[in-house]
């Protein structure tokens, strides 16, 4: 048995077969997240309605959601629906990722909005603005900007967890790197790819979820 | 879901307006309400925190032109009554009428009423994503629906009669405490409305920006604008006010000239109250 039983030269020469599950890895968490946002930003308005109805109905999205796991979620989607209505691997992990992360991003813009101190909404009010107008012209821009490091933290977490649509057989880089693995049986070079890939791929969206913050600087001091 | 009303109020307004031009020397808008009635008066308002009672059976009448200061220990509800103008605060009993209207807590209704009702806060709250014009333009833009060259014109002539023509283009976290507050008296101005409200608008500056802000408030009495300025700024009470009202453990105690007021209060929580704020030789 050798002492290093590994080929590492492999990983160069085998790296960039796995350039089109990366793409499908970026394409679910993309679409996963932008949905997400969609969702999260319902959720958490629901949450701070007035409203009894929607308020009852954004705690139990959150409590049920954030309470089981993805896993558990993508498997619902794709094989528990199937008796209703039959989803394709991909668009069922757009689904579950867009659901899961709904959650957690509804929690993230209530806290960013109730944040902002209350006589914004006094100030918009008191120069004629309805609640909505004020909440969407004041409120949310601010918040939004205030989200800003947690939605980049929330979206490299759906990155990584966009691995977990392997076990549904979306042809991203967590499947790859198995069928990789077990037609060669370098299962060590082949997973060490795979998490270069996540690597690189967290690594530019924090680089760019940082720009995105710098940019929103420019009404701050300085 | 956000924008249910839009703009069907600021359109109603505008074109009352453009419909009945009044006499007057001064542009003013006329509206459906009795143009002699008192601009705000107040019957028989109550405010409760949970149990606590803050404002106590008040009367108050503001007259066209008219410059009212509230004084009043900390506590003593003038804030709260300033807010129950402006309906940031429910009422459950009393009532408001704007211009000798009754205004009752409905949305539309409220939302039409507050812009004639400019309000100036304690901490300025501006709006700290938008630019100083920003600022001034954003309830022209949005509220009245007015082209954004022409509110950016007007803000223009806002922001130089405030002395802040030069910081259009800045970010409020850029100016100071009293560039701020001016900047939020030329936001309120940009509405028209047909009463100030300001809520202890220096209680938040280093004394020595204080005078800035109370130059313009001065002027603007001068100009004719009815106002109700809750302020701890006494100077500011004899020197501009037509009168003043003494609150005290959410009751007006006392309403005088401030020549009366300063000199002879009939009270003697006014006296007490006086005598503790004013330098000693009055």
């Amino acid at each position: 048995m050798d002492i290093f039983p590994w080929d590492l030269a492999v990983i160069p020469q085998k790296f960039f077969l796995f350039a089109k599950a990366a793409n499908y890895t970026l394409q679910i968490t993309f679409f996963g997240v932008l949905l997400g946002l969609v969702i999260g930003l319902i959720v958490a308005l629901g949450r701070l309605s007035q409203n009894k109805v929607l308020f009852s109905l954004s705690r139990a999205y959150i409590f049920l959601i954030r309470g089981t796991p993805l896993l558990v979620q993508l498997f619902i989607v794709y094989y528990g629906l199937t008796s209703i209505v039959t989803i394709d691997p991909i668009p069922s992990a757009v689904l579950a990722l867009a659901v899961h992360n709904g959650a957690y991003i509804a929690e993230i813009f209530r806290g960013s909005i109730q944040s902002i101190h209350y006589g914004q909404m006094e100030a918009a009010r008191s120069i004629g603005m309805s609640q909505g107008k004020a909440m969407r012209r004041i409120i949310l821009p601010q918040a939004f900007k205030r989200a800003v490091p947690s939605l980049g933290n929330q979206l490299i977490i759906a990155l990584k967890d966009s691995s977990l649509a392997s076990t549904i057989a979306v042809p991203e880089l967590m499947l790859k790197g198995r069928q990789m693995g077990s037609s060669t049986f370098m299962y060590m070079e082949m997973f060490i790819i795979v998490g270069i890939w996540y690597l690189i791929m967290t690594s530019v969206l924090s680089f760019v979820m940082n720009r995105i913050e710098e940019k929103l600087k420019v009404s701050d001091r300085d | 879901m956000i924008d249910q009303t839009k703009s069907a109020i600021g359109k109603k307004t505008t074109s009352v307006a453009k419909a009945t031009k009044e006499p007057k020397p001064k542009k003013r808008k006329r509206d459906m309400s009795d143009p002699d009635a008192p601009i705000v008066r107040i019957e028989g308002l109550c405010k409760w925190y949970g149990e606590l009672e803050v404002l106590k059976n008040i009367n108050l009448e503001i007259q066209r032109g008219e410059v009212v200061v509230i004084i009043g220990a900390s506590g003593s509800g003038k804030s709260t009554l300033l807010r129950c103008v402006n309906f940031l605060e429910k009422t459950k009993k009393g009532k408001i009428y704007i211009s000798g209207k009754r205004i009752k807590h409905n949305e539309k209704e409220l939302n039409k009423t507050r812009q004639e009702l400019g309000m100036v806060f304690q901490h300025f709250n501006l709006f700290p994503h938008m630019t100083v014009a920003g600022n001034v333009m954003e309830g022209l833009v949005q509220v009245k629906k007015m082209p954004k060259d022409k509110a950016r014109k007007k803000a223009e002539v806002l922001l130089d009669r405030v002395g802040l023509s030069d910081k259009a283009d800045v970010y409020p976290a850029m100016l100071s405490g009293g560039q701020k507050q001016r900047v939020a008296i030329a936001r309120a101005l940009a509405m028209e409305p047909k009463v100030m409200l300001f809520d202890e608008p220096t209680s938040a500056l280093d004394p020595e920006l204080v005078g800035e802000v109370l130059a313009v408030m001065t002027q603007l009495a001068k100009e004719g604008m009815t106002m109700l300025v809750v302020t701890h700024e006494m100077w500011f009470a004899k020197e501009v006010a037509d009168r003043v009202i003494f609150m005290d453990e959410g009751v007006i105690l006392e309403e005088a000239s401030p020549e009366k007021m300063f000199s002879s209060p009939e009270n003697e929580r006014t006296m007490a109250f006086l005598k503790q704020i004013l330098p000693p030789q009055e």
